[in-house]
């Protein structure tokens, strides 16, 4: 109780002193530096706060304080193109999503191949190759990945049991049909999914072989895999296996869904295991297994689970980039992307998967490490890949909400995102 | 007395013009100026990284032309036609209702101005948790009493319903306040005066309340018109336009183009045509009643 | 006899009908904010149930900068208040006591712009906001939300004062006094009504607004209301409890300030209606 009233009155302090601050037109800071740094909130948490600080002894050896503004994925991104295109930044380093740097955007960030091979990163080779190629636009390395989400199906082993079922699914025409077992038991929805994201669709259009986009910009490649896809999930949702809130579904909700037991099946990164299983908010502590995404027994094509990277970029127009580069270094360390492997973030490391410390305490990095290696983006990236993703989102939602049929909505989605991809 | 007033004219606004700049200067700085370039920028096409080109009207017919934006302007109509009349009609008769006389008066208006000092994020927060689809406590008692509940993440009309009814609780008690203050206003003895001539409660309510509230149900009206006119918040918290983009208001529309497809050239141009179609709207609606209050006043 | 019961039956039964409508969901986010975790969501609705403050514990020990929030919002709302306070009365005394065409066309012009959303002057404003370098400052706020109401406080303040008598000026300025010690003087006091409408629509509209602090503030100047929808959004799942405690300690100053202030708040909307 004390501590805690301490620490409002931190809060208090910290509000004032961020006045005086203000009052007196400048940064008071202990350190004689800052490094003010634009990210999501995950980006900071994994790498430990307090005690567990795993840049203390940077910010001690470089005199630097950093200070972390953090926003949700899409404000993110927007913040941190809007920051770069100012005439100057106070921020001196972003974190950007591997599907937004198109030819314009990355323009707008330092090269960073000049710096690494003045002041190289250890074992650069070590960082997934596909990862950095995904940051190299018009031949320039943008950013240094850091984070990977590699897409995992998440399971409720209480739940599948009580409805008798022993193992969890192979294929998706098994995970089907078990979501459809736990919806007729009555006790709970056979799986959650958000509506706002294009990785469920292109996940269940990837089971049979198809995609939205592939990596050659090719739109559909395979039309009547995403129509099994759609079909899948009108099904689902006209089964109950998808709540009737499907539609207003967010990430979120997901994750709530499944700590109480609400949903038996969603999809979600390997990293949120922790966050699932957690005892003091899961009603299902240690019960909440994942897997592969798997495919369709009938698909040839191995399942490419959806995989989202992260990267830490400098923008051109950045004050300070010698203590950027310093602490971009410093992330990317070996050690670094262990600790924040164990903080539950997705590793951009090839090697760190293997560490014993990671396996023993996370069982599934080497699960993890296997959907890692098939796995790629959900679409790359072009100028309009935002609004492309909304037609799409918007014609799936239709087709799963029974108001067209999926042949339908693959046609429309043909036609509305043909125009918008580059030439 | 009069020269004094004709000194003061005399004297010309030079004298005044330090007490009017604040006020101009903020209108002008934050309001006018920007608005003047996002003209500019209407007529052009515009994103990260791109410097500007000129496209003429291309933005324009581009936005008018597109069938996301005509089901965004309907959506927009429809709230506006439907949730601000319905809120009208509702702060009226709790207007009259006040004006009845109850016990209490001043309790009571207490309870109805409550939901004004509710930020719209906590006010959508409530409305979602109280309409949650499965353990809402509101769609629990709907189901027990064996009644529909609101099935607002899955049908578009719910959706829409939900919305309207969320503004209609964060604004009623501007709307009420406005028409009962107004109705506060009327000379008792008018009444007493169509008591005597027999009149009943209907006629009087016809020939008298209606008429001489008249000019305060504009200014409410007006006002509300605005307001509903730019509905973002409601809408992006609730719904983010969902589902499949139903729901969508041209302030999403406007915030989806320049905040998550970054075309400010397009966004700028939706800017514009809300501004004007929002003065149409309004201007339209007004010389209309006026005309008809006007009449009815004579 | 019988009617006039049916009557106040009727109307008993609309005022409590209105009455649930404003308050229920208020009183219901209240309630479940002393409830345990498991009780929020507990089906049937649970009504009577064990009052437990660990939400509140939660929300002092997992999100210090909820309170920081709040002191920003304090500052925040102090200044635009001041700001707009000022701005409007002043204004608002040369357009009750002054006559000319032009000022005359600029009321016009002065309610004209008020129809701008203020979204659209957003996407301008950022980049100069950064040039100035005010970007997450508590300065930014204070203007933004200041001059959003200078309109409707200069209208306001205008209907205030012409309430009161010309001829009082017109003695004092006889006696020799300026300009400034008139509105200092005479107009201030006899217009304070009106001053406190003005500072109640300021005080709740900057408490809560959200779409500029989200635009304009990253980390020094975050508001309140930013950080209750950084609950909603929250990477670890929404905790229903923390974020109706949070509501909670945000809602209830301003509810009570509107509750208490609300023959002012009356008077603003009725000068505003009959006049603006």
């Amino acid at each position: 109780m004390t501590s805690q009233l301490k620490l409002t009155r931190r809060g208090f302090l910290a509000g004032t002193a961020a006045v005086g601050a203000l009052s007196l037109a400048g940064p008071s800071f202990a350190a004689s530096k800052t490094l003010n740094i634009l990210s999501h909130r995950v980006h900071q948490t994994s790498l430990g706060e307090g005690d567990a600080d795993a840049m203390k002894d940077w910010k001690a050896a470089n005199d630097a304080e950093l200070n972390w503004t953090t926003f949700d994925s899409n404000p993110l991104m927007d913040r941190l193109f809007r920051e770069a295109s100012l005439s100057s930044t106070d921020f001196s380093v972003g974190y950007m999503v591997d599907n937004r740097p198109t030819s314009e955007i990355a323009k707008l960030f330092e090269p960073l191949g000049p710096w690494l091979e003045k002041d190289g990163i250890e074992e650069f080779d070590d960082i997934a190759p596909g990862l950095v190629q995904g940051m190299t636009v018009d031949g320039n390395l943008i950013g240094i990945p850091v984070r990977t989400a590699t897409q995992a199906l998440f399971y409720n082993e209480a739940r599948l049991e009580e409805v008798g079922i022993s193992a969890p699914p192979t294929t998706i025409e098994e995970l089907v049909e078990q979501a459809r077992k736990v919806t007729e038991s009555g006790k709970a929805t056979g799986m959650i999914l958000a509506s706002d994201l294009a990785v469920f669709p292109v996940m269940f259009a990837r089971a049979y072989g198809g995609d939205f986009i592939n990596k050659d910009f090719e739109l559909l490649p395979n039309k009547e895999a995403m129509e099994k896809g759609l079909t899948t999930l009108a099904d689902m949702f006209k089964d109950g296996s998808l709540p009737k809130s499907y539609a207003t579904t967010k990430n979120d909700d997901q994750v709530t869904w499944m700590q109480q037991g609400r949903a038996a099946f969603t999809v979600l990164p390997f990293a949120r295991a922790a966050q699932l299983n957690n005892a003091e908010q899961s009603k299902y502590p240690g019960k909440i297994k994942a897997i592969g995404f798997p495919g369709s027994k009938d698909s040839t094509v191995p399942m490419a689970s959806v995989v989202e990277a992260w990267a830490m970029v400098i923008p051109a127009n950045a004050k300070d980039k010698e203590l950027a580069w310093s602490f971009i270094k410093e992330v990317s360390s070996k050690k670094n992307t262990l600790v924040m492997a164990l903080n539950g973030n997705g590793p951009a490391r090839v090697s760190t998967f293997g560490e014993a410390e990671l396996t023993a305490k996370n069982p599934l990095a080497a699960v993890e490490a296997e959907v890692l290696a098939q796995a790629r983006g959900a679409f790359p990236p072009f100028p309009e890949a935002a609004r492309a993703q909304a037609l799409f989102l918007e014609e799936v939602q239709l087709a799963v909400l029974g108001r067209k049929t999926p042949a339908e909505a693959v046609a429309a989605i043909e036609s509305r995102v043909a125009p918008l991809l580059p030439s | 007395m009069a020269e004094l007033g004709d000194t003061m004219k005399a004297r010309t606004l030079w004298g005044v013009i330090p007490l009017l700049a604040p006020v101009q200067l903020l209108l002008l700085s934050v309001i006018i100026i920007p608005s003047i370039y996002v003209i500019w920028l209407s007529f052009h096409v515009s994103s990260f990284g791109q410097s500007a080109t000129f496209v003429g009207w291309d933005n324009y017919i581009r936005v008018i032309t597109d069938p996301a934006f005509h089901s965004a302007l309907i959506n927009t109509v429809i709230i506006v036609v439907v949730a601000v009349h319905l809120e009208l009609l509702v702060a009226l008769g709790v207007a009259l209702l006040f004006n009845s006389g109850l016990k209490f008066r001043r309790l009571l208006l207490v309870a109805v101005l409550a939901p004004y000092a509710v930020s719209e994020v906590i006010a959508v927060a409530m409305w979602r948790f109280l309409f949650d689809m499965d353990v809402g406590p509101v769609t629990q008692a709907l189901q027990a009493l064996g009644l529909p509940i609101l099935e607002w993440g899955y049908d578009p009309m719910h959706a829409m319903i939900m919305i309207a009814l969320l503004t209609i609780w964060m604004h009623l008690p501007f709307t009420f306040i406005i028409l009962y203050a107004a109705r506060l206003a009327l000379p008792s003895d008018l009444y007493e005066a169509a008591r005597i001539d027999g009149a009943t409660a209907w006629q009087s309510f016809r020939r008298i309340t209606i008429p001489l509230m008249g000019p305060a149900i504009l200014v409410a009206l007006l006002f509300r018109y605005i307001f509903a006119f730019r509905l973002f918040s409601e809408v992006w918290l609730m719904t983010q336009g969902g589902p499949a983009r139903s729901t969508e208001v041209v302030a999403v529309y406007l915030y989806q183009e320049a905040f998550s497809y970054n075309a400010f050239g397009t966004a700028a141009a939706t800017a514009w045509i809300m501004v004007i179609v929002s003065l149409l709207l309004a201007s339209g609606y007004i010389y209309l009643l006026r005309r008809q209050v006007n009449a009815n006043a004579k | 006899m019988r009617n006039k019961r049916l009557l106040n039956l009727l109307k008993t039964i609309a005022v409590l009908a209105i009455v649930v409508w404003s308050l229920f969901p208020i009183f219901f986010i209240v309630v479940s904010s002393f409830k345990a975790g498991h009780d929020i969501f507990a089906v049937p609705t649970k009504w009577f149930f064990e009052p437990t403050v660990q939400h509140y514990q939660k929300l002092v020990s997992a999100w210090p900068v909820f309170f920081s929030s709040l002191w920003n919002s304090t500052v925040i709302t102090a200044g635009a208040t001041a700001l707009a306070v000022i701005a409007s009365t002043t204004a608002g005394y040369v357009y009750s006591r002054y006559n000319s065409r032009l000022l005359n066309a600029s009321i016009v012009y002065l309610i004209g712009v008020r129809l701008i959303p203020p979204i659209v002057v957003t996407l301008p404003l950022f980049p100069i906001v950064n040039w100035l370098g005010i970007n997450d400052t508590h300065f930014v706020l204070i203007v933004l939300y200041a001059t959003f109401f200078v309109s409707l406080g200069t209208v306001l303040m205008r209907t205030f004062i012409d309430q009161i008598p010309r001829e009082l000026d017109e003695a004092a300025a006889i006696d020799g006094a300026s300009r400034m010690t008139i509105l200092r003087k005479v107009i201030v006091p006899l217009a304070t009504p009106g001053i406190i409408a003005v500072a109640v629509f300021v005080i709740v509209f900057a408490w809560n607004e959200f779409l500029f602090a989200f635009i304009f503030t990253s980390t020094n100047a975050k508001t309140a209301p930013l950080v209750v929808s950084e609950m909603i959004g929250s990477i670890d799942g929404v905790d229903w409890g923390v974020l109706f405690a949070a509501s909670t300690v945000q809602l209830l100053p301003v509810l009570l300030f509107v509750v208490f202030m609300n023959r002012y708040l009356v008077a603003g909307l009725t000068a505003g209606a009959t006049k603006g």
